[in-house]
C-alpha cells in the first residue's frame, strides 16, 4: 500500500515539525455552541504509528473533536497540534498531512472513480507526472481498477468506502482519519477495510478512527479514548480498559429464579449483579475467592445448570463508564 | 509546483469538476438554459398579444373616404384589423375572437361630402378593461387622423415633434434586451447556487474544505465553472434575439463585456446564497423569487425614470437596473439615466467586486460546524 512520497505534493516545507513529535496533541481543548459545551477541557495525545479509536455515544463530542483536529471547526479554547503543527495557524500544512475518510465518503457520485481521484490529486498538488501512476496504484490496492471509469453512484457501500479510503491515501498522508469506516456495509467488505487499516499501521501511518462498533475498536485499535459529554472518560489499550474497569463476568444459569440477589451483591469484590429470570450476570473485580462464594449462595436456592467466567466486553466497559450503550 | 501554478491547477480542477458534475444533472441544465429562453418567449408573447386589440371593420361603404378612414384606423397602432361582413363580425364578436366591431355606414361618403354628422358604430366586447380603453382611445384618434389627412384645413392644430434620439425604439427590441439581462441573472444564479448547494447537500464540501487548496482558488474555480455553464443559456438567448427577433447589438464589445460583468455578479450572489442555504431545492425557489422582482423593479419594461420616485430609488439599489441600462446602450446606443456610460459601468463593476469578495469570504468562513 506504500505510495512513493513526494515533497512536491506538499506546498512548503514542514518547518519545525519532527517525526518524533506526537501525531496528535490535544491540550485543554474546549468547544461551546452557545450554552452547549460540546468539548470540555479535553487533553489527549496520539503517538505516531498508532491506530487510535475515539469512542463515544452520539452527541458525546467526538465529531466536534475530529473537526477541530482537521481544522474544520475553530476551538473555543485550548490547542490542537498535528505532527507539531498548530491547527489554527498552520491549517494548510495540517490538511496536507491528513487523509480523511468522512462518514458520508464525500465522493462525487456523478463522476467516475478515476475522476474523483484525479480531482483529489489536483486539490492536493500531486505532481502531474506522478498523478496517473499513483491513481492507478491506489485503484489497484482498493481493487477498483476494473470499475475506474464507472460512475461512483453505481457503486455499493463497500466499494464507495474503499474508493474513499484510496482517495484519502492518494497524497500519502501521515495521519489518516476514518469516521465510522465500516458503517452500513456488509461483513465481507468490513473485513477487507479492516485489512487495509491494519496495513496502514505496518507502514508507520497514524490512524484515527471513530466507530460505533466496539468489536471493530477491539480488533483494530492500539488505544482507545472514551468520550462522553465532551469529556475524556478513559484512555488506554482495550486490554487495560478491560482490566481497569471490568474485572471478570460470571454468568450463571439456574433451574429456578433465585431470591438471594442481595446476598451476592453484598459480597466483597462484587461490582454489579443483574438478574433475568433464571440467568444471573455478575461483574466482579477479580475471580479469586468470589466465585466459590457465589456458587455457594446460588446452589442453596437452586440447581446450577451452567456457569461461565469470562472477561467483560467493551460494550460492558462502555456502558459502565458512560451509563449508556454506544449505539443509543 | 510553484504556489501560483498550484492555485491555477486548483482553479482549473474545480472548474472542470463542476462542469462535469453539472452536465450529468440534466434537470438543472434544462432549468438553467431553457428558463431564460422561456422568459423571452413568455414576455414576447405577452407584448405581442397584449399590445393591440383584434378588431373587425364592416365596410358598408367602400368609397375613398371610407378607405381613408380604414387606413387612419390602421395607423393608430392600436388595432389588429380585419375586414368582415356584418354577420361575420357579429359572429367573431360573440365567440370572443375579437374585441370590437367598427361599422362604417353605407352613407359615410355622402355624409362626409355634405359635411353632415356620421355615426361610426363601435360594438365592444368589454370583458377586458384594458382592451376596452384601447378601443375607446383609438377610435377618436383614428377620426382625428382621418380629418387631418382628408381635410387639413379643418384640423389646424398639428404636433411639431422633436425627437431626442435619431430613431424610435420599439417595445419588443427594448423588452428583449431586458430579457437578456434576466437570462444572465437567472442563469448565473442557478448555475452557481446549485453548484454550491450541491456540495453541501452531498457532503462533498468536506473534500474541498479538507484540502490544502486556498478557498479563493476553490471559489474562483467554481465561479468559472458556473460562468461557462451560464454562457450556454446566454448564447441561446442571444441567438433567439439576433436571428429570430432581429435585434442586433450596436456595440458588440460592450455587450460581451457587460454580459460577463453581469454574470460575475449573479454567479457570486448564487455562490453566496447556495453556501448559506446548502439545499438545491430551497435555493432554486429563492433564486427565482429574487430574479423576478428584481427584473420587474429595474426598468425592464420601460425607462424607470418614467416611474414614481420610490421605484426609481429601489431600482437604483439593484445591479439589475445598471445591467439593463448598459445592455440597452450596447444594443440600442442610448443611456437610460443621466449618470453616463462610465459611472454606470463602475457601479456595476463595484457590485461585481463586492459580491465576489463577499461570497469568497462566506465560503472561507464556512466550516462543517462553527
Amino acid at each position: 500500500m506504500k505510495v512513493a512520497h513526494s515533497d512536491e505534493a506538499v506546498p512548503g516545507p514542514l518547518g519545525n515539525a519532527s517525526d518524533k513529535v506526537p501525531a496528535i496533541e490535544i491540550q485543554d481543548l474546549c468547544k461551546t455552541f452557545g450554552k452547549f459545551q460540546a468539548v470540555d477541557h479535553l487533553t489527549l495525545t496520539v503517538q505516531q504509528g498508532e491506530i487510535f479509536g475515539l469512542l463515544g455515544p452520539n452527541g458525546s463530542g467526538k465529531t466536534t473533536t475530529i473537526n477541530m483536529i482537521s481544522g474544520l471547526t475553530v476551538p473555543t479554547s485550548g490547542s490542537v497540534r498535528v505532527h507539531g503543527y498548530d491547527v489554527r495557524h498552520s491549517a494548510r500544512e495540517v490538511r496536507q498531512i491528513l487523509g480523511a475518510v468522512p462518514q458520508e465518503t464525500a465522493l462525487y457520485e456523478e463522476l467516475s472513480a478515476w475522476a474523483n481521484m484525479d480531482f483529489h490529486a489536483d486539490l492536493f498538488g500531486i505532481p502531474p507526472r506522478e498523478k496517473k501512476q499513483r491513481i492507478n496504484a491506489m485503484l489497484e490496492i482498493v481493487q477498483l481498477t476494473d470499475r475506474k471509469n464507472s460512475r461512483v453512484g453505481t457503486f455499493s457501500g463497500g466499494m464507495k468506502r474503499r474508493l474513499a479510503l484510496g482517495r484519502a491515501l492518494l497524497h500519502d498522508p501521515k495521519l489518516i482519519y476514518l469516521d465510522e469506516p465500516t458503517l452500513g456495509i456488509d461483513v465481507q467488505a468490513r473485513r477487507a477495510i479492516w485489512d487495509y487499516i491494519l496495513q496502514l499501521r505496518s507502514q508507520g501511518k497514524t490512524v484515527l478512527i471513530t466507530t460505533n462498533y466496539l468489536e471493530e475498536a477491539q480488533a483494530l485499535c492500539d488505544r482507545l479514548a472514551i468520550i462522553d459529554h465532551g469529556k475524556l472518560i478513559a484512555v488506554d489499550t482495550p486490554q487495560h480498559l478491560k482490566q481497569s474497569y471490568g474485572g471478570s463476568v460470571v454468568e450463571l444459569e439456574t433451574a429456578d429464579a433465585i431470591s438471594e440477589v442481595a446476598k451476592i451483591q453484598a459480597l466483597e469484590g462484587i461490582k454489579e449483579v443483574k438478574q433475568e429470570n433464571t440467568h444471573l450476570t455478575i461483574t466482579t473485580q477479580g475471580t479469586g475467592n468470589i466465585v466459590p462464594q457465589i456458587i455457594n449462595i446460588v446452589s442453596q436456592e437452586s440447581e446450577i445448570r451452567a456457569i461461565t467466567i469470562r472477561e467483560p466486553d467493551l460494550d460492558e466497559i462502555f456502558l459502565r463508564l458512560t451509563g449508556t450503550a454506544l449505539r443509543d | 509546483m510553484s504556489r501560483p501554478g498550484y492555485h491555477l491547477r486548483v482553479i482549473w480542477a474545480c472548474m472542470k469538476k463542476d462542469i462535469q458534475v453539472s452536465l450529468t444533472d440534466r434537470i438543472f441544465i434544462i432549468l438553467g438554459v431553457f428558463l431564460p429562453v422561456n422568459f423571452l418567449i413568455l414576455f414576447s408573447l405577452f407584448v405581442i398579444s397584449g399590445g393591440q386589440a383584434p378588431t373587425a371593420v364592416v365596410m358598408n361603404d367602400t368609397g375613398p373616404y371610407a378607405q381613408q378612414f380604414y387606413h387612419a384606423m390602421a395607423g393608430a397602432h392600436s388595432f389588429i384589423l380585419q375586414k368582415a361582413t356584418s354577420s361575420e363580425a357579429r359572429n367573431l364578436l360573440q365567440t370572443g375572437r375579437i374585441v370590437a366591431v367598427v361599422t362604417i355606414p353605407a352613407d359615410f361618403e355622402t355624409r362626409i361630402q355634405h359635411n353632415q354628422p356620421v355615426k361610426v358604430g363601435v360594438d365592444i366586447n368589454n370583458l377586458n378593461m384594458d382592451f376596452t380603453n384601447d378601443i375607446r382611445r383609438a377610435v377618436p384618434l383614428a377620426i382625428t387622423s382621418f380629418y387631418a389627412k382628408a381635410f387639413p384645413d379643418v384640423v389646424t392644430i398639428a404636433p411639431h415633434e422633436i425627437d431626442q434620439y435619431t430613431q424610435d425604439t420599439d417595445y419588443i427590441p427594448y423588452l428583449t434586451v431586458s430579457i437578456l439581462v434576466i437570462a444572465l441573472v437567472v442563469g448565473g444564479l442557478l448555475q452557481s447556487g446549485t453548484s454550491a448547494a450541491r456540495e453541501w447537500e452531498n457532503a462533498t464540501m468536506k473534500e474541498l474544505l479538507l484540502s490544502p487548496a486556498s478557498r479563493w482558488a476553490i471559489v474562483t474555480g467554481k465561479m468559472l465553472g458556473a460562468l461557462v455553464l451560464s454562457l450556454i443559456s446566454v448564447v441561446v438567448v442571444l441567438a433567439v434575439l439576433i436571428f429570430i427577433i432581429g435585434v442586433h447589438p450596436l456595440h458588440w464589445g460592450a455587450m460581451i463585456g457587460f454580459t460577463l460583468l453581469t454574470l460575475a455578479i449573479f454567479i457570486a450572489l448564487g455562490t453566496l446564497l447556495g453556501t448559506f442555504l446548502k439545499q438545491r431545492q430551497a435555493f432554486t425557489g429563492l433564486a427565482i423569487g429574487i430574479a423576478l422582482p428584481l427584473f420587474f423593479v429595474s426598468g425592464a419594461f420601460g425607462p424607470i425614470s418614467f416611474n414614481v420616485p420610490i421605484l426609481q430609488v429601489i431600482a437604483q439599489l439593484t445591479p439589475v437596473y445598471y445591467a439593463i441600462v448598459l445592455q440597452q446602450y450596447a444594443f440600442h446606443g442610448f443611456i437610460l439615466n443621466t449618470y453616463g456610460l462610465l459611472a454606470n459601468t463602475l457601479i456595476l463593476f463595484g457590485f461585481a467586486i463586492g459580491l465576489i469578495i463577499l461570497s469568497a469570504f462566506v465560503l472561507h468562513r464556512s466550516t462543517v460546524a462553527n
